[in-house]
C-alpha cells in the first residue's frame, strides 16, 4: 500500500487528490462524498475580481439609480443597509466549507489587476481559508499590452496579494507564455509557494444556426494532460514552487502519470462535474492501485520520476524528440 | 440634544415604531415610507421602548390594516398604523368602532387628497376631515419637527384618555421634507408614556380569563345611553392633552399648546389654520410684525375634540376680523370644517356673553392638492381682511374666474431672510440629484451648526421623470413651508431641460447658475437660447458648465452624475471650506455605499476628484447674443384644448391657468401624449429595411410603441420625405401587394433597447447588425420626427384584412401610445395590444397603479383615437373596485343596448328594407368584417333617423352606436388581483357576466415601491418580506378556474407573444368572464430589462410562470378545457431565480435560507405542474345546455 500522505503548500494531505476549483464546490454535500472517497483538499471556486466588480456595479445601476426618482416609490428593495454586494456571501460559503469539511479548503481569487480588490485575500484568510490559489487568467486584447508589460502586471498582482497574507499563496496559470521558466521564477521572487499548471481558458464555441457564440461549459478531457505533464517535468527541480496539475486528470493512471510528472498535488474537476463524487473514489483507487503495483511505498518517491531531470529518456521532453517522432512517422 | 435631519415619515415612523408593540399596515403614497420603515427597522431587529421588536404586518387593504389594528388592540397590544386619503376611507368602519371602544390608539396620517373627479397623490386635509365624525382626536402637525413632537404626544395621550388619536400632517410637504430636527431619545419617550396607562390598556384586554363581550348588537333602548355616556372622555381629553404637552415641555422644552397663537399680542387680524400652511403664516405673521402690522396667526393643534373654551382664551380679545383657512373642499357646505367650528365657537361665546363683540369671520380654502401656499398669498388674506366689504368665502392660490372666489396675490413679494441660502436643483429621476441633494442636506444639517431643509417634487413619469430639489440652509430656523421663489444658486443637471421649461424662472437676481452640458466652456454661450441668455444677463447671473456626464462616465458610473454636480454645488455654493465639503461627501458616500460594495465606493470617489477639473466659469456678456428661442413646447398644429390648456401643463405653468380652463367633471380629452415629445433617450431603434423579415416582434413588444409597424397602399406612400423608406409587404400572403415600413417615434423613444434585442434579423457577414440598431438620437431625431408625421397620416388599410396572427397585429392601429412607464416596462405592452386588437370598441375600468399612472397621470394621456375619432374609454375609480367598476360598466352598457334594441324593434317594420337584420344579426367583437358592416348599417340608421319624427327617434339616435358591440376590460396590477380587489374580482367573475380581467402581474406593488403581495413569488426580497417570502404565490388562476364558467389564461408575451395573442382572442370570444394573469416584467426584479424576454422564456421554462388556458368551451367538444402550453420543465428553478437582484438579494445575505426558499419553489412548480398535468388531463361528461340564454349576456352577439 502507497502511502498517499503529501504536502501541499505547507499542508498536510492525506492524499494528493484535491477537488478542483469549479462550480462543485458551491455543494457542501457533494464535497463531503468527495472526500469520504478520499480527496485531500478543496478548492473552492474562484472570487472573481470582475464578478464582484460587475456585480456591484449591476446593484448600484439597478437597484441605487432607483432609489428617489419617484413621488410614490422611495425605492423598490427594502433599506440597502441590509444587503452587501460585496464578497460576504463568498466568505459566508467558505466558512461554511470549513466547518464542514475535515481537509484544508484553499480560497481561490481570480483578478488581473492589481488594485482596490487584492484586499479580498485577506477576507479569505480570515474566513479560514488554509491557502489561496490566485488565477491569473488574463486576456491580451490590445495590441498596445506587450507580452513584458502583461508579465510584469501579473507578478505585481502576485506580490500584492502574497503581501496581504500570511497564508500560503499559489498561482494558477495559463499554458501560454513563451518563456515559462523564467516567468515561474518571477513567480516564485514575488513570494508564491506554488503553481497550478495549467488552468482552461473559457472557451466560447460559435453557433452556426443562430450566427452567435455559444458559451457552454466543456468538460476537460485525459487529452489535455500531456500539455501539462510537460511543464511540470520541464519545471521540476528548476522551481522551489510545488506543482499541481490541473486539467485533464480522469482516471487514475492520468493522476499516476501527474505525480510521476513532478506534481505534488492533483487536481480533479470535470470528472467530478461529468460523473459526480464517485469518480473521485474511482481514480483515487486506480491510481493507489497503479502506484503499489509499480512499488512506490511513499508519493516522495514516485515524485518526479519521470521529469526531465530523472527520466531514462529525458531529451524525449524535449525538442529533439519532436523531429524524431515526425521522422519515424514517414 | 442630539439633531438629525430626516423627513416627516421617517421621524414620525421613529417613533410610533418605538411605542408600539403591533404594527399593521398597507402601502399607500405619501404614507408607504412609515410603513418600509417599520419593516425595515423590524426586520434589523430593532427593538420597542419595551425591549420588543414589534410585529409589522402588511395587510390586503388598509380595511384589512385597520380590522388588524382592531383586533391588536383588544387583545391589549399598543398599536400604530400609518395611511392616507383612500386609506383612511377604507379604515372608516373600524375607526368608529376602535373610538366607540374607548381603546387608547394613536395613527398617523400624512395628509392627501381623497379623489373625486381625479386621483391626487398630493396633499390636503380632505381625508382627515372625511374622519371627523369617527370619534378620533384630530391633532395636526405643521412641520417635521411638530410631526415627531406631536406623534409622541399623541401616543402618550390617547393611553391616558383613552379617546384614540389620528395625527396628521400634509403629506409631501412635511412627510417627504427634510428637515434637522431635535430627535427625541428613549430616554425622553419613557419620560412621557404612562406606565400606568399601558397597564390600564393591558387591563382592558379580552381574555377568558375575565371574559367579556363587545361588540355587541345594541337596541333604541340601549345605544343612544351608551354613546353619551363617552362624553366624559371626550371633556376630559383637552386638559390629557395639554397634561402631556406640559410634560414633554418638561422633558425636552419644547412648548406647544392645543392652539399656539404667534402675533401682535393686540392684533386686529388673525389667520387661523392648521398643518404646514401655518408655518407659512407663522414666517409671514414674523415678517408683518416688522412692517408694523397688528396681525397674527393661531395655529390649531387640536382640531377635535374642539376645545372652544382654550380656543378663546388663545384669540386676541382684540381681533376685528378673522380669516379661517381650510385645506379641503366640502361642496355645498356653509363653511368648510374649521370654519364652522370656530364660528361656532365665537357664536356660542358671544350668545353666552362671554365677548362683547364678534370679529367678522370669513372662509377661505387654499392648497388642495398641495398648491402651493406662499407669504404672498398670507399676505392677501390679511389684505382681504383690511377690506370693508371682504369676500366671506374665498379662495387663495387659484385664479377663479368662474365664481370669483379668488384673492389677488402679489407673485413678486418675496419675504425670506436674506440669509437663508436656497437652491433650486432640476434632475432626472434617475440620475440621482434627490438622493445626493439628501446627502448634502445631511452633510449641512448634521455637520454644521445650520440650519437645512429639503423639499422634493417629481413629475409623474416613470421614464425620464424630472426632478426638482428645493434646499434652504442658514443660520435661522426654516419655516417656509413652500416652494423656492427665488434661488441664488439654480442648477441644471440634465441640457434638455433648458429646451423644455423655464428653468431659471426662479433665478435671484446675482444666481449662480450651474449647467451640466456636453459642451465646452468657449461654446456654451452660443448654445443657450434667447429666453436663457436674456435671464442670465438681466438677473446679472454668474454661470458655470460642466461635462459632468463624460466625468461620470470616465470613472465607470455610466450617466449617474450626482456626486459630480454635489462636488460643484459645494464647490460654488461656497457654505463650507472646499476641502471639507469634499471630506464629507466622501465620507457619506462611503456610509452610504460601503456595503455596497469597494468598487461603487472608489468609482464615486474617483468621480467626486475628478469634478472640480472640469468645472468652468463662463463668462456672461451684458447682453443677449442668441437668435435661437425656445422650441414650442406642443406642435403649432396641435388641437386648441392642447394649446391652450396641456401647453402650459407641460411648461410647468399649470397653476396658471384659471378655473375656466379646466373640464368641471374631470372629463378629458384622450390622444395627448403624441403632442408631449419628451426625447428621453440617448440612443434610438433605426432600421435597416435590407434585413428586415417583416416579423414585428419589435412593435410588439415596445413599452412605449414608439417602434411601430404599418403596411398600406404603395401610392399612399409616394409623396412621403426623402428619407422615408418603404419595403414591399413579402411574409404574408393575405398583405400582398402592400407596402411596409417600420417607424420609430424618435422623441417618444426611452431608448430600453428591447426591439433590438429581439431581432432576429442579422447581417450575414456582421451579424452585430440587425434589422434595427440603437444609434444616436440627435443623428436621426429630426428626419425622423418628420417621417413619423407622415407614417401617422398613412391611412390604415381596412382593418379585416390584417391576419390575426401574432407576427400580424402588430399592424393594426395601436390606440395607446407613448406613455411615461418605465423604460422597459412588461406591462405596457399587454396594454397596446388589447388596443390594436379592440381599441375603438373598448371600455377600460383600471385599478389604481403603475397602470393608472402611465394610463392616466395628466398632463397628456397615452389612450389615443382612430382617424374615426374612436378608441378606448378609460376611468379610473380606486384601487380596490375596477372589477366592480367594470362589472357596473357591462351592466350599464347591456341595458343601453337592450334599450337600443327595444327602440330600434318598435320601428322595424318602418324600416328600410334589410336595415333590421343589418342591425341585429350576430356580430361578434373580434369579427372586422361583421364589426365594420354593423357600423356601415348603424350609419344608414341614423340618416334614415334624420328623416324620422318622434321622441324614440332622437333616443335612437343618441343610443344607436350601442348597436355596434363593445367589450368591457378590466386593467389591474396585483396588488388590485391579488389582495386589495380579490373579493370584487372574484365576484365579477362569479357574476357570470360578459366582462375581460387583465391582470399586469408584476408580483410586488410596484407604484408604491415594491412592497409584497400575494403574487410575490416564494424566496422573493420584496418590501415586508425583507427575508425573502416564504410562502408560495396564491393561484389565482386556479380559484377562478374552480368556478368553470370562467375563461382563465396565464400569458407570457414578451417570450410566447404567440400563446397570448391566442389567448386574448379566445378570451374577447368566450360569452362570459375571462380572466387573464399576464407576467410582467418590472423594475422591481432588480434585473436590466433589455433582457426580459429572455428571463421569461426562463420563468415559463422553470414553471415559475406556467402559461396556459383555461376554456370552458373545451368542455362541449369533449376536451378538457386546460390547455397547458408550456408542459415540460426545460430549466432548474435556480436558473430563473439566480438571474433577479430579488433572489440573488437573498443569496447574498443569507445562502443556506436561500437554498431553502430555492428547494421550496422548485416543490411548488413542480406540485402545480402535477396538479396541472393532471386537470389537463381531466375529462368531463357534455353537459345538455338547455335552450335558453341569460337576458343580460345578449350583447355579444
Amino acid at each position: 500500500m502507497t502511502d498517499l500522505t503529501t504536502r501541499w503548500l505547507g499542508l498536510e494531505l492525506r492524499s494528493p487528490l484535491v477537488v478542483g476549483a469549479g462550480p462543485l464546490t458551491d455543494d457542501l454535500g457533494a464535497l463531503k462524498a468527495c472526500v469520504d472517497a478520499g480527496a485531500g483538499a478543496v478548492v473552492m471556486h474562484s472570487l472573481f475580481e470582475e464578478q464582484l466588480v460587475a456585480e456591484q456595479m449591476a446593484a448600484h445601476r439597478f437597484i441605487d439609480s432607483r432609489i428617489n426618482m419617484d413621488a410614490e416609490a422611495r425605492s423598490f428593495f427594502p433599506g440597502s443597509e441590509m444587503f452587501e454586494m460585496g464578497s460576504r456571501s463568498y466568505l459566508k460559503r467558505l466558512e461554511r466549507l470549513r466547518n464542514g469539511l475535515d481537509v484544508p479548503v484553499i480560497a481561490s481569487l481570480n483578478g488581473i489587476s492589481p488594485g482596490g480588490w487584492t484586499h479580498h485575500a485577506r477576507e479569505l484568510e480570515d474566513a479560514g481559508a488554509q491557502a489561496i490559489e490566485l488565477n491569473l487568467y488574463d486576456l491580451a486584447t490590445d495590441p498596445g499590452d506587450t507580452a513584458a508589460t502583461l508579465e510584469q502586471r501579473q507578478l505585481d498582482v502576485v506580490r500584492s496579494v502574497v503581501e496581504q497574507v500570511s497564508i500560503p499563496v499559489s498561482v494558477k496559470l495559463s499554458p501560454f507564455y513563451s518563456a515559462l521558466p523564467a516567468f515561474v521564477a518571477g513567480v516564485e521572487k514575488a513570494g508564491a509557494k506554488g503553481l497550478v499548471l495549467f488552468n482552461r481558458f473559457y472557451q466560447p464555441d460559435i453557433d452556426l444556426d443562430q450566427l452567435t457564440l455559444s458559451r457552454e461549459l466543456v468538460l476537460s478531457s485525459s487529452a489535455e494532460l500531456p500539455l501539462r505533464l510537460h511543464a511540470v517535468a520541464m519545471l521540476f527541480n528548476r522551481t522551489k514552487l510545488e506543482m499541481a496539475i490541473s486539467g485533464g486528470i480522469h482516471s487514475g493512471d492520468d493522476a499516476a502519470k501527474a505525480l510521476l510528472s513532478g506534481a505534488t498535488a492533483v487536481q480533479v474537476v470535470s470528472a467530478l462535474l461529468a460523473e459526480g463524487p464517485q469518480a473521485l473514489a474511482r481514480i483515487s483507487d486506480a491510481m493507489s492501485r497503479r502506484l503499489r503495483n509499480m512499488g512506490y511505498n511513499t508519493l516522495v518517491e514516485a515524485r518526479g520520476a519521470l521529469s526531465l531531470a530523472n527520466a531514462p529518456d529525458s531529451q524525449t521532453w524535449e525538442r529533439l524528440n519532436y523531429a524524431r517522432l515526425l521522422h519515424g512517422w514517414r | 440634544m442630539a439633531f438629525q435631519t430626516l423627513d416627516g415619515n421617517e421621524a414620525v415612523a421613529s417613533v410610533a415604531y418605538r411605542l408600539s408593540e403591533t404594527i399593521a399596515i398597507y402601502p399607500i403614497t405619501p404614507a408607504s415610507v412609515m410603513g418600509e420603515h417599520a419593516d425595515d427597522w423590524a426586520a434589523l431587529k430593532r427593538p420597542n421602548l419595551w425591549g420588543q421588536v414589534p410585529s409589522v404586518v402588511e395587510m390586503q387593504s388598509e380595511a384589512g390594516a385597520a380590522g388588524a389594528v382592531h383586533g391588536a388592540l383588544q387583545a391589549g397590544s399598543l398599536v400604530t398604523t400609518f395611511t392616507a386619503s383612500q386609506g383612511l376611507l377604507l379604515m372608516l368602519p373600524n375607526l368608529f368602532k376602535i373610538a366607540g371602544e374607548l381603546s387608547p390608539f394613536c395613527m398617523h396620517i400624512a395628509a392627501r387628497s381623497v379623489a373625486t373627479h381625479a386621483l391626487s397623490i398630493f396633499c390636503d386635509h380632505s381625508d382627515v376631515m372625511t374622519a371627523r365624525g369617527t370619534g378620533f382626536a384630530l391633532l395636526a402637525s405643521g412641520s417635521v419637527q411638530e410631526a415627531q413632537d406631536l406623534a409622541a404626544i399623541g401616543h402618550a395621550v390617547t393611553l391616558e384618555a383613552r379617546v384614540p388619536v389620528m395625527h396628521f400632517f400634509d403629506g409631501f410637504r412635511t412627510s417627504h421634507e427634510i428637515s434637522k430636527i431635535a430627535a427625541l431619545s428613549d430616554e425622553e419617550l419613557q419620560a412621557l408614556v404612562s406606565h400606568e396607562g399601558v397597564e390600564a390598556h393591558r387591563a382592558r384586554r379580552m381574555t377568558p380569563d375575565r371574559p367579556v363581550v363587545r361588540g355587541t348588537s345594541q337596541n333604541p333602548d340601549a345605544f343612544f345611553q351608551s354613546r353619551e355616556a363617552t362624553n366624559p372622555f371626550y371633556q376630559a381629553f383637552p386638559e390629557k392633552l395639554e397634561s402631556a404637552m406640559d410634560r414633554f415641555a418638561g422633558v425636552t422644552g419644547r412648548r406647544y399648546r392645543l392652539f399656539d397663537y404667534v402675533g401682535h399680542p393686540e392684533a386686529e387680524r388673525v389667520v387661523i389654520l392648521m398643518g404646514s400652511g401655518a408655518e407659512c403664516a407663522h414666517e409671514t405673521v414674523d415678517w408683518l410684525l416688522e412692517q408694523g402690522e397688528k396681525v397674527g396667526v393661531l395655529k390649531v393643534r387640536l382640531f377635535r375634540p374642539f376645545a372652544t373654551d382654550r380656543f378663546l382664551v388663545a384669540l386676541p380679545d382684540t381681533v376685528k376680523s378673522l380669516a379661517v383657512m381650510d385645506r379641503t373642499k366640502e361642496p355645498g357646505a356653509q363653511g368648510e370644517p374649521l370654519l364652522l367650528e370656530v364660528s361656532g365657537a365665537l357664536m356660542e361665546a358671544w350668545s353666552r356673553g362671554e365677548r362683547q363683540t364678534l370679529p367678522r369671520v370669513i372662509g377661505g380654502r387654499y392648497g388642495l392638492s398641495s398648491r402651493e401656499f406662499t407669504p404672498a398669498m398670507v399676505c392677501a388674506v390679511f389684505d382681504e381682511l383690511k377690506a370693508g366689504a371682504p369676500k366671506t368665502r374665498f379662495t387663495v392660490g387659484v385664479r377663479d374666474d368662474v365664481t370669483q372666489l379668488s384673492l389677488e396675490v402679489d407673485s413678486e413679494l418675496d419675504i425670506e431672510s436674506p440669509e437663508t441660502r436656497r437652491a433650486l436643483f432640476f434632475g432626472l429621476g434617475a440620475d440621482g440629484t434627490v438622493s445626493s441633494n439628501k446627502a448634502s442636506i445631511k452633510i449641512l444639517g448634521e455637520g454644521t451648526d445650520l440650519y437645512a431643509q429639503g423639499h422634493f417634487v417629481y413629475d409623474s413619469k416613470k421614464s425620464g421623470a424630472t426632478t426638482v430639489s428645493h434646499l434652504r440652509f442658514g443660520p435661522l430656523p426654516i419655516r417656509s413651508s413652500y416652494q423656492i421663489r427665488k434661488a441664488q444658486f439654480v442648477a441644471i443637471h440634465a441640457p434638455q431641460f433648458l429646451e423644455r421649461f423655464d428653468v431659471l424662472e426662479h433665478a435671484a437676481d446675482g444666481a449662480t447658475v450651474l449647467l451640466n452640458v456636453p459642451w465646452s466652456s468657449d461654446e456654451a454661450w452660443d448654445r443657450l437660447s434667447v429666453e436663457v441668455q436674456r435671464v442670465l444677463v438681466e438677473r446679472n447671473a454668474r454661470l458655470y458648465v460642466i461635462d459632468a456626464a463624460d466625468v461620470a462616465e470616465k470613472a465607470g458610473l455610466e450617466r449617474r452624475i450626482n456626486t459630480v454636480m454635489q462636488v460643484c454645488f459645494f464647490a460654488l455654493a461656497d457654505i463650507l471650506p472646499r476641502d471639507e465639503a469634499i471630506a464629507r461627501i466622501k465620507d457619506s458616500i462611503r456610509e452610504t455605499w460601503g456595503r455596497r460594495g469597494p468598487e461603487v465606493v472608489r468609482r464615486n470617489v474617483e468621480a467626486v476628484d475628478s469634478a472640480l477639473a472640469h468645472l468652468y466659469e463662463v463668462p456672461v456678456p451684458d447682453k443677449v447674443t442668441a437668435t435661437r428661442t425656445r422650441p414650442p413646447r406642443v406642435p403649432e398644429d396641435a388641437p386648441d384644448f392642447v394649446q391652450k390648456v396641456t401647453r402650459l401643463l407641460l411648461e410647468g405653468q399649470g397653476e396658471k391657468l384659471p378655473v375656466s380652463a379646466f373640464p368641471p367633471d374631470g372629463t378629458w380629452p384622450t390622444g395627448t401624449s403624441q403632442f408631449e415629445k419628451r426625447s428621453i433617450a440617448q440612443e434610438i431603434p433605426i432600421w435597416e429595411s435590407d434585413l428586415c423579415v417583416q416579423c414585428n416582434f419589435c412593435a410588439m413588444i415596445c413599452p412605449h410603441t414608439a417602434i411601430t409597424a404599418k403596411v398600406f397602399e404603395p401610392e399612399a406612400a409616394r409623396n412621403g420625405p426623402e428619407t422615408f423608406e418603404t419595403v414591399p409587404e413579402t411574409h404574408t400572403s393575405e398583405l400582398e401587394g402592400l407596402d411596409y415600413r417600420l417607424q420609430v417615434a424618435p422623441e417618444d423613444c426611452t431608448g430600453c433597447g428591447l426591439c433590438v434585442e429581439v431581432c432576429p434579423a442579422k447581417d450575414r457577414t456582421r451579424p452585430k447588425r440587425k434589422a434595427i440598431n440603437m444609434q444616436p438620437l440627435e443623428e436621426h431625431r429630426e428626419t425622423e420626427a418628420e417621417n413619423l408625421k407622415f407614417f401617422r397620416s398613412l391611412p390604415d388599410v381596412p382593418r379585416d384584412r390584417i391576419p390575426r396572427d401574432f407576427k400580424s397585429l402588430p399592424l393594426l392601429i395601436p390606440l395607446f401610445e407613448y406613455s411615461g412607464a418605465c423604460a422597459g416596462c412588461g406591462e405596457t405592452p399587454y396594454i397596446r395590444l388589447l388596443t390594436q386588437l379592440l381599441g375603438d370598441r373598448l371600455l377600460i375600468a383600471n385599478a389604481t397603479g403603475c397602470s393608472s399612472i402611465y394610463g392616466g397621470n395628466l398632463p397628456t394621456t397615452p389612450y389615443t383615437m382612430n382617424a374615426d375619432g374612436r378608441g378606448p374609454t378609460w376611468n379610473n375609480s380606486l384601487f380596490e373596485d375596477a372589477a366592480e367598476l367594470g362589472l357596473g360598466m357591462r351592466l350599464g352598457l347591456n341595458k343601453l343596448v337592450g334599450r337600443a334594441r327595444q327602440l330600434l324593434d318598435g320601428m322595424r317594420d318602418r324600416l328600410p328594407q334589410g336595415l333590421y337584420s343589418g342591425l341585429t344579426g350576430p356580430c361578434a367583437t373580434l369579427d372586422e368584417t361583421a364589426v365594420a358592416a354593423r357600423r356601415k348599417a348603424v350609419a344608414r340608421l341614423r340618416d334614415w333617423l334624420a328623416e324620422q319624427q318622434g321622441p324614440e327617434v332622437q333616443e335612437l339616435v343618441s343610443l344607436a352606436d350601442e348597436l355596434c358591440p363593445k367589450s368591457v376590460w378590466v386593467i389591474g396590477g396585483d396588488g388590485w388581483a391579488y389582495d386589495i380587489g380579490y373579493g370584487g374580482l372574484d365576484h365579477a367573475l362569479a357574476s357570470g357576466q360578459n366582462l375581460k380581467l387583465l391582470v399586469l402581474d408584476t408580483e410586488v406593488y410596484s407604484n408604491t415601491g415594491g412592497q409584497q403581495s400575494k403574487a410575490t413569488p416564494i424566496g422573493a426580497v420584496a418590501k415586508f418580506a425583507a427575508a425573502g417570502k416564504e410562502t408560495r404565490k396564491k393561484d389565482l388562476g386556479l380559484l377562478a378556474m374552480s368556478y368553470g364558467h370562467v375563461f382563465v389564461a396565464q400569458i407570457a408575451m414578451q417570450s410566447h407573444s404567440n400563446q397570448t395573442t391566442r389567448a386574448l382572442q379566445e378570451a374577447e370570444s368566450f360569452d362570459g368572464p375571462a380572466l387573464i394573469i399576464a407576467h410582467s416584467p418590472c423594475i422591481a426584479h432588480g434585473y436590466d430589462l433589455v433582457n426580459s424576454p429572455a428571463q421569461q422564456k426562463r420563468a415559463v421554462d422553470s414553471w415559475a410562470w406556467p402559461i396556459y388556458r383555461f376554456d370552458p368551451r373545451r368542455i362541449d367538444e369533449g376536451l378538457s378545457p386546460l390547455q397547458l402550453d408550456s408542459v415540460r420543465q426545460k430549466v432548474p428553478m435556480k436558473t430563473y431565480m439566480q438571474e433577479e437582484a430579488r433572489f440573488r438579494m437573498l443569496e447574498l445575505r443569507d445562502p443556506e435560507r436561500y437554498e431553502q426558499l430555492v428547494a421550496a419553489a422548485t416543490e411548488a412548480a413542480q406540485d402545480q405542474r402535477e396538479l396541472y398535468k393532471q386537470l389537463a388531463g381531466i375529462h368531463f361528461e357534455p353537459h345538455e345546455h338547455p335552450e335558453s340564454g341569460s337576458e343580460e349576456g345578449e350583447s355579444h352577439d
